[in-house]
């Protein structure tokens, strides 16, 4: 436990010495940045101050919406932006840490430990979790905290959009790492793994991609890979439906399934699997 | 009790990318190094030496034959609780000071803060670090991180140390200490395997020595039996000629004359009686005949190229 808690130490004082964090978190800093002066333009301020002059309720060219209801209509709207940009940002952070550790003379310092090769390699997953799980904290919650500012609208149901994004960060995650394994290059690692979001969320038309497909074989392997890749963009759906929670339009709802969450977190599972096995059997 | 280090009958094949070439890194080796004791594996490029140290130390794993530290097969990561590991060419994140690499790989071998605490400042006092303690290491010259490397290797104090070129890159002053504290471990029952090319180095700190040739021990013992096997003998004698000589010559021995003396080269003890008997019956007077005893480079280079006469007779 001691060698784990230490091989998780390494990563955050690496993370925090070089410019990758630096940049993830002065990345998330912009955008909280423009997201509180887009909220302190003079058109949202007089809006706001009139809602509360007049009531709970704002007019929206000609139709009067509740303040509530906007705020949740903008969070759970901005969530799905935010879905994007975190996993991103979280990726972008953390696809080093395989290769990294697979560097000639730096992987003998930590093999030759006593610390066996799957607990080294899912320490630093967990610890790329971590850091991905402080940004988000970060982010989502400075974000949070200015609505609340400034609309007075309590609605902890848009913290719940961090878990989401985790979840598919863990994903996302899992297969980098098998990448980074296998080729010990972080490019390589990055572009797979974000090659692997869009062809996922191509895959959510899988119904309609295997319609037009001219054989049958084909069709079969469209489904197949639409249920054994992770599902991004329902996943992203699944971000703002969670964070519209009762108000969510009915388009929506199915994409909180338990069949998204659970093909994704198995694809994750195989993912490491596979990683901690070839880790493991990998010649130094 | 069991051998700090052990390998029999170690092989390892390496396929060529694609499938079809076969080279033998490793070729039924066998080692066993003692408590208390300092060994040096030798060996040209390509011999297996760095190989066989990470079979041992589960950094590859073996095709065949079987490899234990301190008693466990190496591939199980206890067995490397008591070791300690100074890779060649190793890279200590730069961004970490000396104390916090101490940290991170003390921790790493299961020490708890406190012991840690009190062994890091006396471990870098002892590698002469102690003034770059909070010093991050990307600011060390090659040296310096050379005996952090040291530093680290001991951070656990394992009964068995393996080192990789340990004074690689440090000074004549730097080895000489390293040498020493080497000598010091030894001296307290740790098993040391030192993996060098510097034969001079090798020959000043190590008690036995192994020499690999394509995988296999070409040649062990200690140091002295090693350079003891001799052909080459100091001849000072009085009414040799150059007719002597030549008869010399024709019995298949060198001879030269070198400042006062005779640098006299025969076969095998035979020989060298053989060549005293005509001396005496020549009218000669034999005043001393010394052995010439090899430096640990001549047997070295000696191995080797007998190695490449045998791998050249062959194709």
């Amino acid at each position: 436990m001691k060698a784990l808690a230490a091989s998780i130490e390494e990563v955050f004082r690496e993370a925090s010495a070089r410019w990758t964090l630096v940049a993830y978190f002065a990345l998330s800093s912009l955008f909280i940045l423009v997201f509180a002066a887009a909220v302190n333009l003079d058109i949202v301020d007089g809006a706001l101050a009139g809602a509360r002059l007049f009531g709970r309720s704002i007019d929206l060219g000609g139709r009067s919406v509740d303040v509530d209801q906007l705020v949740l209509g903008f969070e759970s709207g901005f969530s799905g932006f935010l879905y994007l940009v975190g996993t991103f940002l979280a990726l972008f952070a953390t696809a080093h840490l395989v290769p990294r550790l697979q560097e000639k003379g730096t992987i003998d310092l930590y093999l030759s430990r006593p610390v066996g090769r799957a607990p080294l390699l899912l320490s630093r997953y967990l610890a790329g979790l971590l850091l991905a799980a402080a940004n988000l904290v970060y982010l989502i919650g400075a974000m949070w905290l200015i609505v609340v500012w400034k609309t007075r609208v309590l609605h902890p149901r848009f913290l719940l959009s961090g878990v989401v994004i985790l979840f598919t960060f863990a994903a996302l995650l899992a297969f980098a790492f098998l990448v980074g394994v296998v080729t010990s290059s972080t490019g390589v690692s990055l572009m797979t793994t974000y090659a692997l979001f869009f062809f996922g969320a191509v895959l959510a038309a899988h119904d309609r991609i295997a319609a037009a497909v001219s054989t049958d074989a084909s069709a079969r392997s469209i489904q197949a890979l639409y249920w054994v890749l992770p599902k991004t963009a329902e996943l992203g759906q699944a971000t703002v439906a969670l964070v519209a929670g009762k108000a969510a339009p009915d388009r929506l709802a199915h994409f909180n399934a338990a069949g998204v969450y659970g093909s994704t977190a198995l694809f994750a599972l195989v993912s490491l699997a596979a990683a901690s096995w070839i880790f493991s059997r990998k010649d130094f | 009790m069991a051998n700090p280090i052990e390998a029999q009958g170690l092989r390892k094949l390496y396929r060529s990318r694609l499938g079809g070439r076969t080279v033998a890194a490793l070729d039924g080796l066998d080692l066993r190094v003692e408590p208390g004791e300092v060994f040096g594996l030798l060996g040209p490029n390509g011999a297996g030496k760095t190989t066989t140290v990470k079979i041992l130390l589960g950094l590859t794993l073996p095709t065949s034959g079987s490899a234990r530290l301190l008693g466990l097969p190496a591939a199980d990561p206890a067995s490397r609780r008591r070791v300690g590991y100074l890779p060649e060419g190793h890279r200590f994140p730069g961004y970490l000071t000396a104390r916090q690499t101490l940290g991170i790989f003390g921790r790493m071998s299961g020490m708890d803060a406190t012991a840690l605490r009190a062994r890091t400042g006396a471990l870098l006092e002892r590698v002469r670090l102690e003034r770059w303690a909070d010093v991050r290491v990307r600011k060390f010259s090659k040296g310096m991180t050379q005996r952090l490397g040291l530093a680290a290797a001991l951070v656990h104090d394992p009964e068995v140390l393996l080192l990789d070129e340990p004074t690689d890159g440090v000074d004549p002053v730097g080895r000489r200490e390293i040498r020493d504290l080497l000598q010091e471990e030894a001296a307290r029952g740790k098993a040391i395997l030192v993996n060098s090319h510097l034969l001079s180095e090798i020959e000043l700190t190590c008690g036995r020595v192994a020499v690999l040739r394509q995988g296999r021990v070409a040649a062990e013992g200690s140091i002295e039996a090693l350079t003891a096997k001799t052909s080459r003998y100091r001849l000072v004698a009085t009414g040799v000629d150059e007719s002597l000589l030549a008869a010399f010559r024709e019995t298949g021995a060198t001879v030269e004359r070198v400042n006062g003396h005779f640098d006299l080269g025969a076969r095998d003890l035979d020989h060298l009686n053989a060549l005293v008997d005509r001396l005496r019956a020549s009218g000669g007077r034999l005043q001393e005949l010394t052995p010439v005893r090899s430096s640990l480079e001549d047997v070295f280079v000696g191995l080797v190229r007998e190695g490449a006469e045998k791998e050249g007779g062959r194709s």
